[in-house]
């Protein structure tokens, strides 16, 4: 969850919680003491007609007594003991479908030796009504008030955080193959003021170590060179001394293989090592499809040895903008890969579609592993002629390019595909 | 003929000058560039074969010295650094070759010859050996003045194991020779016996001796 979501999101909770329990609090809170006030002013009512009820009563004439704003009902009763009671009632207006509530007050007197009861009914409409729109009012400013915070919030922190996200957008483009250390500005916030120093210190360290390590690889494939030639070089002399026998000869025979391996293992470290110093700029429209079949042309000699089916189809002949050298390196590691770690007799079937290629092939009856196929120095084969490198520089290349490549092993067949 | 072999990696020059003193050149070395410059200044060579990064100098200065003094000398530059930017700027020079290292002696010899091949004859470039007539420029070759229908491959063979006569050439030579970078990949010389089978089949059909001896499982010699 993104930190301004996370925030706002506490704040939003807390507000609707807020806002649930506290209208209704305040809705009942409001109401008792509206019903309270017109209870008071029903009591107070009956002390005020009290002399009026005695002359009513007096001169019998009950029926006439009025009172603005109250419906008073004064009549004779049945002697009891009830005291003064307060209650809800329905009050039938003018409509008699509608009725509102009220408040009716009923009180008992003994004047003169006679019983009587006093009913007092006021209606509670004006006051609900009232109610209502205080409490309508209310949960409009509430709401409001807790809308109008959250944006400040969340516009505050967003302009508090902006230097955070700035820097976080920095590290994610940041390659430290691609530039020696990251500068980022400086914020007001003190705190990301240490966290970019932090980083700038960090990418500083990790270009060096990078650096460090990739002028190793440099300095040692190349500085191995000369050792190399003039290896190769008296090997071959010692090819031309005179007498030779034979267990001498295959002796030459092996060192020249070691000498060989040992040459192809530093031209491929060189080769990665250029790959990674993006020394190959030069880029040019390439046929995948002419450079797959010029590459089959090429090991046919390999895969009739083995014995290997290989089926090329060819949906459509897509074209790539890249540099020549290091499709054909990518091809031809893919396809040589497919036929020195094939089963004699085994096949082969790549697949070329608008913006994949898929080489499949059989051999180990088992699954690669996935996590280590692209890594340096993983061979899957006791086969000499395997270095370890040929995966590392395909996704090398891949990389580069901005292909993906994925492995599968499916239906005893170990699927590459290459997405351009 | 005159060779000099500009080369900072003293035993690889020494190696150099021991396989090439049994063809009919004569080889000189500069293990600097002061020592280069001095040379290609005072003297004329059929071939130089140049190292570009020597310890007092760029290589490349050697060239375009002799470029602007006009001289003729074929250059063959010999690298440790393979880049495509090296090949070209050489080339662009006026280098006649490149051949990055570490490189196998055969393969240097064979450049060497073709280099001397291209700025003696000037185009009509025909040569006898016995029986043997080769065009380099048509790329045939005929025995007893019959010639021989070769393939492609068959008849670079032929001239890379001639041009090393009495030498032996490894396995890992021809492969590169023939098939290049696909002989890095595979480990298989099976192709190079096959090749050398039908070569010699073709040979013998055409009349001539047999010259191309298998020397243990190292290699093969054209022995004349």
């Amino acid at each position: 969850m993104r930190l301004l979501k996370k925030t706002i999101t506490s704040y939003f909770i807390f507000s609707a919680i807020l806002l649930l329990v506290a209208i209704p609090i305040f809705y009942y809170a409001v109401k008792k003491m509206m019903i309270k006030s017109v209870d008071e002013n029903l009591m107070a009512t009956k002390t005020r007609i009290l002399p009026q009820l005695n002359n009513a009563a007096i001169n019998h004439t009950e029926q006439s007594l009025h009172l603005s704003d109250y419906e008073i009902l004064f009549v004779k009763e049945e002697p009891n003991n009830k005291g003064d009671s307060i209650d809800d009632i329905e009050i039938s207006g003018v409509n008699a479908n509608a009725s509102v509530p009220g408040r009716l007050l009923s009180s008992h007197f003994v004047i003169n030796q006679e019983s009587y009861s006093l009913q007092i009914k006021t209606s509670m409409l004006d006051k609900f009504l009232l109610l209502k729109r205080i409490v309508l009012v209310s949960v409009i400013l509430l709401v409001v008030l807790l809308l109008g915070l959250l944006l400040i919030n969340r516009a505050l922190t967003r302009k508090i955080w902006q230097p955070f996200y700035r820097t976080l957008n920095r590290l994610h483009e940041y390659r430290v193959d691609k530039q020696p250390s990251l500068i980022l500005e400086q914020s007001s916030v003190s705190e990301f003021n240490d966290l970019n120093k932090a980083i700038q210190e960090l990418t500083e360290r990790n270009y060096q170590a990078y650096a460090s390590q990739k002028e190793f690889t440099e300095n040692a494939s190349h500085e191995m060179q000369s050792p190399l030639a003039v290896f190769q070089s008296k090997l071959e002399l010692l090819m031309q001394t005179k007498p030779l026998n034979e267990e001498q000869a295959v002796l030459i025979a092996d060192l020249a293989n070691a000498s060989k391996r040992m040459s192809r293992l530093n031209k491929s470290l060189i080769l990665l090592t250029k790959i990674e110093n993006n020394q190959f700029l030069e880029k040019e429209s390439l046929s995948v499809k002419d450079m797959l079949q010029k590459l089959l042309q090429q090991y046919e000699f390999q895969i009739k040895q083995q014995s290997i089916q290989c089926t090329l189809k060819i949906e459509t002949g897509i074209v790539v903008e890249a540099n020549r050298t290091l499709i054909e390196i990518l091809l031809g590691n893919l396809l040589s890969n497919a036929i020195r770690h094939n089963l004699p007799g085994g096949s082969i079937e790549i697949a070329l579609y608008e913006k994949e290629l898929v080489v499949q092939n059989s051999g180990k009856p088992s699954s690669l592993e996935k996590q280590k196929l692209f890594q340096r120095f993983q061979k899957e084969s006791r086969d000499e002629s395997s270095i370890g490198l040929g995966l590392e520089i395909v996704k090398k290349i891949c990389d580069l390019n901005h292909y993906s490549i994925h492995y599968s092993f499916n239906n005893q067949m170990h699927i590459f595909a290459l997405h351009f | 003929m005159k060779i000099l072999i500009i080369e900072d990696e003293k035993e690889l020059s020494k190696s150099i000058v021991a396989y090439l003193k049994a063809e009919a050149y004569s080889c000189e070395v500069a293990g600097d560039f002061k020592t280069a410059m001095e040379k290609t200044e005072s003297f004329e060579y059929d071939c130089i074969l140049l190292d570009i990064s020597l310890p007092d100098g760029n290589g490349l200065q050697v060239l375009k010295e002799l470029k602007a003094n006009h001289k003729t000398d074929g250059v063959i530059i010999i690298s440790a650094h393979d880049s495509m930017d090296d090949r070209i700027a050489g080339l662009n020079l006026g280098a006649d070759d490149y051949l990055p290292k570490p490189f196998h002696l055969p393969e240097l010899s064979a450049r060497i010859a073709a280099v001397i091949r291209r700025r003696r004859f000037d185009g009509s470039a025909i040569f006898t050996l016995n029986e043997f007539r080769f065009d380099t420029v048509a790329k045939t070759v005929a025995v007893h003045n019959k010639p021989v229908d070769l393939t492609r491959t068959e008849y670079d063979l032929l001239l890379y194991l001639v041009t090393n006569k009495n030498k032996v050439v490894s396995k890992n030579a021809i492969a590169e020779r023939i098939s290049g970078e696909e002989a890095e990949i595979f480990n298989n010389f099976d192709f190079i016996y096959a090749h050398i089978k039908n070569l010699k089949k073709k040979l013998a059909a055409a009349g001539s001796e047999d010259y191309i001896k298998a020397i243990y499982g190292m290699g093969y010699k054209f022995e004349i």
